[in-house]
């Protein structure tokens, strides 16, 4: 009985998520009348049809308000990404962008989910609709995911053994924002459309028309990485391409931190800043190996070397994947570097993929813990972190997730070894693709795309999106026994 | 500390003897070198041993006991690096000293293109390195030093750090004695089979060194290609065998069947040994091969895998992918703890699992206690804490590396290959590609080969003991402890 009350909630939930999706394809008609590309009629279509999907759903389940049982929240949180990537695909298959189903779901969840990895070659002949709605799922999944981990889920009650606690995920670490969700998804809403509307604006100043700057915008500052031209960023002025990294760097901060810093609360800030640190200590150290590399193994000058390496290092760390130039030609330990970046990712609690600097910080500290204890086995030191105790469950649970990522990892790559991708791409689509950076390793990275890739490579490959921007265990939890049983 | 290293040093140089022996024997023109070098070891090790280290006594310091272990580890490869640069087989002080790690740490990745021409004497010396290294550098110091009372726990878990293994006697120098024992008899069984199935004296002996050790230097470039079908299958059965615990191996041989089923590792061994010989065997087969050349073929590769040994054969003629990335994960996940293996081993990727299982039952039921069991027992969180960032620390060690040797312009997945080959004390990380039969580490560059080196001899000590030295939190140890001496000095002197 309350299994199918959840499960109602569940649907009633997901229309709402619809009706949002539905507008948003909706408002892609702006361009399409605009540029008249001559796909309104498709674009209102699909989005007329999202909308009264979702709409039914609302209006049918209006009364199911409460989740019965709280573990529920899994499955919802599943079916959100799943349900936003499948209504996404109708813009493409309508208008005849994509014509294959795998395709378009694939471009769609890596929409979605804010990875950046795409079928198209070239997008600069697609339809306008259709490349507003690229940046568009972007920038509504990279929102999304900062309000799943700092309001939703800690408000719909997983456990306390879940990810997606406040602690766990690093949304408290920013300083406690505010108790209610409302007002939490009011801060984080405002935050994430003040940046928006601001580097629009600043892009706009530095000389770019508003539809380039709009769309850019709306993939960086949610760190997806999908492009309206060919070749990325390469395009951009210098200057451009600062600011461009600038968007990157802030999407991978914690927005509760973001908040409090734009409304100037120091003292929710004091002594919170240990995985910012961490996090920018990263970046510039990575940045400098990179740019070192570049003028003395590349031969770039200095210059262009700084701007390579600083702007490319943030859209990796933040596993953004904009280009600023075809990196698949980069020399191979800076490629190596690249793909660790990514799997380290940005903060907590921000539209990043990755492992998120907090776990990463906690694990490097884990082990020193561990190697203190072995030397004084009687003297107490737990791990610590903005030099508080993490508990115990904390640093168990980072271990679980940094565990089920290296084997999620490896059963990706084995598999699409088996689709017959070879060893090195087959590498660089899995951790791209479980990371959230986009470009992979050969004929799929750098300027490349995954369009010969099989259709069960697809397949895996937005499989392992969703893994990865769901950080593994909901999904998986999934496919256990106890899950499902009473 | 550098009594025993002395020590360790004086019997390296007479385990020297049995080669001089083989190469007057054999007449290779090997034996001045030979003895100039063992005269030099043992000169160094009765100078360490008499001179710097005379007074000090057997008693360990807390903590002491990584140092000693490093120091030992350093010392007894870095003068059994002598050998090879005396006698002229590797020129470069580096591959030298990569043979030498690589033997000690029972790695057998070797810098030697063609091992038939290298001198008997040499061959053996090579194999007596493997022997010796297999059981663990610490654990033969424990077994001569009958005076170490105190310490020989210490050193015996600075080397073997937490798997957590029952003793197979109460007092540590019994149990040491009986592992040592049976080892011995392993590989004496296995010479002597080879040699009745028509292998030679040097061969046999080699051979069985480098399974039992679970070494892996090879006396032939071709593999094991050279020996006939029948003694290719008791390697196969002594690679398995001493992929397993050595306990095990003396509940075997003690005839203590009723004890081994029961454990849980030897079980989870078995099974994963038998699953993987079916999966590569379906994955070669459906590849187009032979079902009898795939299933002889899997076999051998996962015996030789999953112990560590790292033999090579001919690989056959349509290599499978799957096949790769399982001798990737299987590498990593190593033999049996106790066993004379490397890898992360079984026991703790056991522990793992289950807690990862536990993870999602507890995900669903919040407030229930869940523990982790091995054989019926619980496993204590802290200890679990511990595997966890063991792994961890292996993993970083692996991305280290392969970093590392990107730089020296190897590809990506060839250079996570090879990282991981050697950590796991594999050996040659061609078993993983489907290039080639045989792949020597002569062509990379030097930074790559000492790279390559660290990484073994990490893997050998399961790096804490590497790491723990070099920490700071080992040094403030000894700190503390003093100002804490002064303290109670100046409380004396006031009262």
């Amino acid at each position: 009985m309350s299994k199918i009350a959840d499960i109602k909630y569940i649907l009633r939930f997901l229309g709402i998520v619809l009706i949002v999706e539905g507008l948003l394809i909706l408002s892609c008609l702006i361009p399409a009348l605009h540029f008249a590309d001559g796909t309104w009629r498709e674009i209102t279509q699909s989005g007329l049809f999202t909308f009264f999907v979702g709409l039914f759903l609302v209006v049918s389940f209006h009364q199911y308000r409460n989740m019965g049982n709280r573990r529920m929240a899994y499955l919802l949180v599943v079916l959100m990404w799943v349900v936003l990537a499948l209504f996404g695909t109708l813009p493409f298959l309508a208008t005849g962008t994509l014509v294959n189903f795998s395709d378009a779901l694939f471009e769609s969840m890596s929409g979605i989910t804010s990875t950046g990895a795409t079928v198209f070659y070239a997008v600069e002949w697609l339809p306008a609709s259709i490349l507003l709605w690229r940046s568009m799922t972007q920038w509504f999944g990279g929102f999304g995911i900062v309000l799943l981990v700092l309001a939703l889920v800690p408000s719909m009650g997983i456990n306390k053994y879940s990810l997606y606690t406040a602690e766990a995920s690093g949304a408290d670490s920013g300083g406690k924002q505010t108790t209610t969700v409302a007002s939490t998804v009011r801060h984080t809403l405002g935050v994430y459309i003040l940046l928006t509307i601001l580097f629009v604006f600043v892009l706009y100043k530095s000389g770019m028309q508003v539809w380039d700057a709009v769309n850019i915008t709306f993939t960086n500052i949610s760190s997806g990485g999908f492009s309206i031209y060919n070749n990325s960023l390469q395009r951009l002025t210098h200057i451009q391409q600062y600011i461009v990294a600038v968007a990157m760097l802030l999407s991978g901060v914690n927005f509760a931190m973001l908040f409090n810093i734009f409304t100037l609360r120091w003292e929710l800030l004091k002594g919170k800043f240990e995985q910012l640190r961490f996090y920018l200590g990263l970046y510039v150290g990575a940045s400098i190996v990179v740019v070192l590399s570049l003028v003395f193994r590349m031969g770039y000058g200095w210059s262009d070397a700084v701007r390579c390496g600083f702007v490319q290092t943030v859209s990796v760390l933040t596993t953004t994947g904009s280009l600023v130039g075809d990196t698949s030609q980069w020399w191979m330990p800076i490629t190596y570097l690249m793909v660790i970046l990514s799997l380290c990712g940005g903060m907590a609690g921000s539209t990043t993929g990755g492992l998120k600097a907090m776990r990463v910080l906690i694990l490097f500290r884990h082990v020193g813990k561990t190697l203190r204890d072995r030397l004084h086995p009687h003297a107490v030191n737990p791990v610590r972190l903005n030099h508080k105790p993490v508990s115990p469950h904390i640093v168990t649970n980072v271990m679980v997730i940094f565990m089920i990522y290296v084997m999620v990892v490896f059963v990706g790559i084995m598999l699409l070894m088996l689709c017959g991708i070879n060893a090195t791409e087959s590498i660089g689509a899995v951790i791209a693709c479980i990371t959230g950076y986009g470009p992979g390793l050969g004929i799929s990275g750098g300027f490349g795309c995954y369009s010969h890739f099989t259709v069960s490579a697809k397949l895996i490959c937005s499989f392992l999106m969703i893994m990865g921007r769901l950080e593994c265990l909901p999904v998986l939890i999934l496919f256990t026994r106890a899950y499902w049983k009473r | 500390m550098s009594r025993l290293t002395g020590m360790m040093l004086v019997y390296l140089s007479a385990g020297m003897l049995l080669p001089l022996a083989v190469s007057i024997h054999c007449g290779d023109g090997m034996q001045f070198a030979l003895l100039v070098s063992g005269m030099l070891i043992l000169m160094l090790g009765l100078f360490l041993r008499n001179i710097l280290g005379g007074k000090t006594d057997y008693d360990l310091k807390e903590n002491e006991s990584y140092l000693i272990t490093l120091a030992v580890w350093l010392a007894v490869p870095l003068c059994g690096a002598l050998p090879y640069i005396f006698t002229g087989v590797l020129n470069s002080f580096t591959d030298a000293l990569f043979e030498s790690f690589s033997g000690f740490t029972t790695t057998g990745s070797s810098v030697v293109s063609l091992p038939e021409q290298l001198p008997e004497s040499l061959l053996t010396y090579r194999a007596l390195t493997q022997w010796v290294g297999g059981l663990g550098l610490m654990l033969f110091v424990v077994a001569i030093l009958r005076k170490l009372t105190q310490g020989a726990s210490r050193l015996y878990e600075a080397e073997f750090s937490g798997t957590q293994q029952r003793k197979l006697h109460p007092r540590l120098a019994r149990s040491v004695t009986r592992m040592w024992t049976i080892y011995v008899v392993i590989t004496f069984v296995m010479m002597v089979v080879m040699i009745l199935n028509g292998t030679s004296v040097v061969d046999a002996f080699c051979l069985s060194c480098s399974t039992v050790s679970t070494g892996g230097f090879v006396t032939h470039s071709s593999g094991l290609a050279i020996l006939p079908e029948r003694t290719l299958i008791w390697v196969v059965v002594f690679m398995f065998l001493s992929g397993v615990n050595v306990a095990f191996l003396y509940r075997i041989f003690t005839l203590k069947w009723h004890k081994l089923w029961r454990d849980e590792e030897l079980r989870t061994y078995v099974l994963l040994f038998v699953l993987a010989v079916a999966v590569c065997t379906t994955a070669f087969w459906t590849e187009g091969n032979g079902v009898e050349e795939s299933l002889r073929y899997s076999l051998f590769h996962i015996a030789s895998i999953m112990s560590t040994c790292g033999f090579y054969m001919p690989k056959p003629h349509h290599w499978s992918f799957l096949v790769s990335v399982l001798t990737f994960v299987l590498i990593v996940v190593g033999a049996s703890s106790g066993s004379t293996g490397g890898g992360v081993k079984l026991r703790r990727i056991m522990i793992i699992l289950k807690y990862i299982a536990n993870y999602f039952s507890r995900m669903v039921h919040p407030n229930v206690v869940f523990r982790v069991k091995v054989n019926g027992e619980v496993v204590e969180n802290e200890y679990i804490n511990k595997v966890f960032a063991f792994v961890f620390l292996y993993i970083m060690f692996i991305i280290g590396g392969a970093f590392v040797l990107t730089l020296c312009g190897c590809s990506i997945p060839d250079a996570v290959c090879m990282a991981a080959a050697n950590i796991s004390n594999l050996g040659p990380s061609s078993l993983i590609n489907s290039v080639g039969a045989n792949l020597d580490y002569s062509m990379l560059p030097n930074l790559a080969k000492w790279t390559l080196t660290l990484l073994m001899l990490a893997g050998r000590l399961e790096l804490f003991a590497l790491i723990a030295v070099f920490s700071p939190a080992y040094w403030t140890a000894n700190r503390r402890f003093r100002i804490r001496k002064v303290n109670k000095k100046t409380v004396v002197k006031n009262r």
